[in-house]
């Protein structure tokens, strides 16, 4: 038993080593700075952690036996300690006998590479690599692993106890949006230091968590008048927000909420009717330029011209942003169906490529376009919103009007995915055939689906082109779509409160963490691989969803797939296990 | 449907004959950029197949694939430094090309090594999950492997530097051929015909075709059905390397996202073939490198609608002849 857990242990140490070596060559213990070796020692503890007590069914004999969960605890740790050594002392041979790393590895410049050491602090005297270095990593290293083990027991006993039920304890997590809440507008008095120069942004995250915890609360409510009650006081607070927030804050806040209305658009394509739509920036596209046409027509040569032939003057806005409204979405729902037209017949990946496709064109058109679109100086001095003369184009009134836009379409999305509509939606979402065979009329359901989706988008992108005030191609790139997708699959598919989640976290924890942005991309891939593997189903899944994704594990060979029946009442399985099953 | 398709067609070949008359270009031009085409062709197909193996086995699309063929370029790349740093470019002729094929040998393992890393921790986790888990996890990867890249080797481009054998070209009937062109066509045919070879004639290939077909009676038949994917995954990934340094000399540089439109590219070429036959992706990606390569001056158009054209043809595709080419109808049945 003891040579399989060290085989185990080398294994799992070679993973840490390979984790390592890729935060290593990314220069993460670069940017943390004096912080590197504790954060590192900490994320590698977790992650013996982690592959230690292996996953939910994997209760090997491994975990059973605190002996042997050390053996492969240890001999990992100590594997990747040597194995980390060695390749730093690599490095270091390399550029004391002169080879420069930099031309290879971006961030392998001299200064950097003893803060690259930041694993082994002291590891190199005078251009060499110390012996004691050596001693140093391992040791560190196994130490971690010691700790990952242990954690592995602690979860156990803990596990093993019996949770105490306190009924005065629900309310605690109802009560806490309340008491953030409080923080909030107690770091915005005057006269309090709290938090140093930091205050602005420790106020913006707590106003996010504030907003995200709101939304957790309001689940963990009963339903009924409790959660009547709770979400009338939450969203008299939301309410509050802009008004005690500064200029920062609430354009941040803003940015973040005219993607939780393209979230909402994208979340009936993806989450309710199936549709995986990668080109969902081209609606977006379409909403923001439309309004900039219609507000700033002396930005393009052509609209320009033709303006003065007919004799109207072409340098004010032909449109108010009201006006313009009914417009920007009558042009988003054409777009959405014409999209849909020629994609009618795909399905699954095929319509993803196509839309991915749809969305470059789109872009390329608006690149090239230049008579239209003026090219790659985009269109400039769009008009911000007014109301009774009053100028709304202020951070705190975007973020109002975003207030306001989430909150029409999270309703008009709620009341969808209850209707005729968003049943036939989901049904043909789980099967196209069975659901056409019960009648759903397939063209009219998707078409309706990328329609209201575009619209949505389309607001979305009048709202934001009246934000920036001038628009360029490069604000519709891939990225937008992909960011778009991600806080939607982030927040659970099909789950209306999960996109607002999913913004905060993928859109608003970015810009408080201005410093680690340059990790921004890696850290939202890697999160959207992981996710696919552990929690599918996103942070609030919806109900459908989660019943979808957690079925019994089907066999890995094979490509039965479940019937409808099965995967909307999965209960009814366990009576005939064999059933349903070719 | 049909109909409209047959309109769209005329439509382009009367816009094609007008401004062929129009323009009147000398017929060296046409064999010069038919030249381009088929060399650009031989490329995609490498990459194309290897989309259309994972497809075959898995149904699923290998978003990531482009970026495993970026990856195999930058190992190119080092290689390429390395050898030219020990004067093997410069020296006699054998050992240049000794050194040539190390270099694409250095970028398939590069290459190799990803894709199989890639199909261990973002895929096989995922199997029998819903179809578009695998997906997202493939875009997920994706994104990783490009800004992975970006943050490790800097955003500047590494540019290739030809070994002066195989700089410049020759003649013939009055149509310049450069030599790189010839080789990568060359090279890719053989690449190609290999894995032809491979996979109807060993008993991996019969495997792996038996897998294609139905993976759960192949592992009833004794297939060890996880074996098999992960050769796939090495096939493709290794032409994949290959195509990812040869593109390296044809573009002559290499960047963070430089596999993203290519691979793109290569998907359309995949489909238009018929996406999971092999044959197909050939023919399939020499015809789009064709398209490509003539298509702006056959229509009369500027040459920066290029990718449009590429996209235009996937989406006409998708929408008259789902199937492909050379395919059965895979795009509504099994998805």
């Amino acid at each position: 038993m003891l040579l399989p857990s060290v085989q185990r242990g080398l294994r799992i140490g070679a993973i840490a080593f390979a984790i390592l070596t890729y935060l290593v060559l990314v220069g993460l213990p670069l940017r943390l700075g004096d912080l590197a070796l504790p954060i590192l020692a900490g994320a590698m503890a977790l992650f013996f952690w982690l592959a230690l007590r292996g996953g939910k069914s994997k209760q090997d004999v491994f975990n059973r036996q605190p002996a042997l969960l050390f053996t492969a605890g240890l001999s990992g740790g100590l594997t990747a300690g040597l194995l980390i050594a060695a390749l730093l002392a690599v490095f270091v041979n390399l550029t004391s006998s002169g080879v420069r790393l930099q031309p290879i590895f971006d961030k392998m410049t001299p200064p950097n590479l003893a803060a690259l050491y930041g694993v082994a602090p002291g590891a190199i005297v005078g251009g060499e690599l110390s012996p004691l270095a050596w001693l140093q990593q391992a040791l560190l290293l196994t130490v971690a692993s010691g700790v990952g083990a242990a954690l592995v027991l602690v979860e156990r006993w803990a596990r093993g106890r019996p949770t105490p039920r306190i009924s005065a304890l629900r309310w605690i997590p109802l009560l806490l949006p309340i008491a953030l809440f409080l923080f909030v507008l107690w770091l915005g008095m005057p006269g309090v230091t709290f938090g140093g120069n930091n205050r602005g942004t420790i106020r913006l995250l707590a106003a996010m968590v504030t907003i995200g915890a709101g939304i957790l609360a309001l689940r963990a409510a009963h339903p009924g008048r409790e959660r009547q009650l709770l979400s009338l006081l939450y969203l008299a607070g939301v309410a509050y927000l802009p008004f005690t927030l500064d200029q920062f804050q609430n354009s941040v806040l803003g940015i973040v909420f005219i993607f939780v209305m393209m979230g909402l658009g994208l979340n009936i394509v993806v989450g309710f009717a199936g549709l995986l739509d990668l080109g969902y920036v081209a609606f977006f596209a379409i909403g923001a330029y439309m309004y900039a046409f219609l507000s700033a027509p002396f930005s393009s040569p052509w609209l320009s011209a033709q303006l003065q032939s007919l004799g109207i003057p072409a340098n004010a806005p032909l449109l108010s942003f009201w006006m313009a409204l009914p417009i920007t979405m009558l042009a988003g729902w054409i777009g959405g169906v014409l999209l849909g037209i020629p994609v009618l017949r795909l399905r699954g990946d095929y319509l993803a490529i196509v839309t991915l496709g749809f969305g470059e064109i789109i872009r390329l058109f608006m690149l090239n376009l230049a008579e239209l679109t003026n090219g790659p100086r985009g269109l400039l001095n769009i008009a911000p919103p007014y109301l009774f003369g009053y100028n709304l184009g202020n951070p705190r009134d975007i973020f109002i009007l975003g207030l306001i836009g989430s909150a029409v379409i999270a309703f008009s999305a709620y009341r969808l995915d209850n209707s005729r509509l968003g049943r036939a939606w989901i049904a043909m979402r789980e099967d196209q055939d069975v659901a056409q065979a019960t009648g759903v009329n397939l063209v009219r359901t998707k078409l309706l689906a990328f329609a209201i989706g575009a619209l949505f988008a389309a607001l979305a992108g009048q709202l934001y082109a009246a934000r920036q005030t001038n628009i360029f191609p490069e604000n519709f790139s891939l990225f937008v779509s992909i960011d778009a997708l991600s806080l939607v699959i982030v927040g659970g598919m099909g789950s209306i409160p999960g996109v607002v989640l999913g913004a905060l976290a993928l859109k608003g924890l970015p810009e408080v963490l201005r410093g680690v942005d340059e990790y921004r991309i890696v850290t939202f891939a890697a999160l959207l691989v992981t996710m696919m593997i552990v929690r599918p189903e996103g942070i609030i899944p919806s109900t459908r969803r989660r019943r979808e994704l957690h079925e019994e594990a089907e066999p890995v060979v094979g490509e039965d797939v479940p019937s409808v029946l099965e995967r909307l009442a999965p209960e009814l399985k366990s009576d005939n296990p064999d059933g349903g099953k070719k | 449907m049909r109909g409209l398709g047959v309109l769209i067609l005329a439509l382009v070949a009367w816009r094609v004959v007008t401004v062929g008359l129009a323009e009147g270009y000398p017929a060296t031009f046409w064999m010069s950029q038919l030249i381009n085409g088929l060399v650009l062709g031989g490329v995609y197909a490498l990459v194309a197949l290897g989309y259309t193996l994972v497809y075959g086995i898995l149904l699923m699309i290998n978003f990531a694939h482009g970026d495993v063929m970026m990856i195999g370029g930058f190992t190119g790349f080092f290689a390429l430094q390395f050898f030219m740093a020990l004067g093997w470019l410069q020296g006699p002729a054998a050992l240049v090309a000794l050194a040539l094929i190390l270099i694409v040998a250095a970028g398939m393992f590069g290459s190799v090594l990803t894709g199989v890393t890639l199909e261990r921790v973002a895929y096989r986790p995922l199997r029998g999950a819903p179809r578009l888990v695998p997906l997202i996890s493939a875009i997920g990867a994706s994104l990783f492997l490009q800004y992975s890249v970006l943050l490790i080797f800097g955003v500047s481009p590494r540019v290739y530097q030809k070994p002066a054998l195989i700089e410049g070209g020759f003649r013939a009937g009055g149509v310049f051929v450069p030599y790189t062109g010839l080789i990568i066509f060359v090279t890719s045919l053989f690449l190609m015909l290999m894995l032809y070879l491979i996979v109807q004639r060993t008993k991996l290939g019969r495997a792996m075709r038996a897998v294609a077909e139905d993976k759960g009676t192949a592992a009833l038949m004794g297939i060890d059905v996880d074996r098999v994917i992960v050769f796939t995954f090495i096939l493709g990934s290794a032409l994949a390397g290959a195509a990812g340094v040869m593109l390296g000399f044809h573009n002559t540089v290499v960047k963070f996202n430089s596999g993203f439109i290519p691979g793109l590219k290569a998907f359309t070429a995949a489909v238009l073939g018929g996406i999971g036959n092999i044959p197909g992706a050939m023919v399939g990606a020499l015809l789009l490198g064709v398209i490509e390569a003539i298509g702006p001056s056959a229509l009369g158009i500027p040459t920066e609608y290029k990718d449009i054209i590429a996209f235009t043809v996937l989406v006409l595709i998708l929408i008259f002849r789902p199937s492909g080419l050379l395919g059965e109808v895979v795009s509504e049945k099994r998805a």
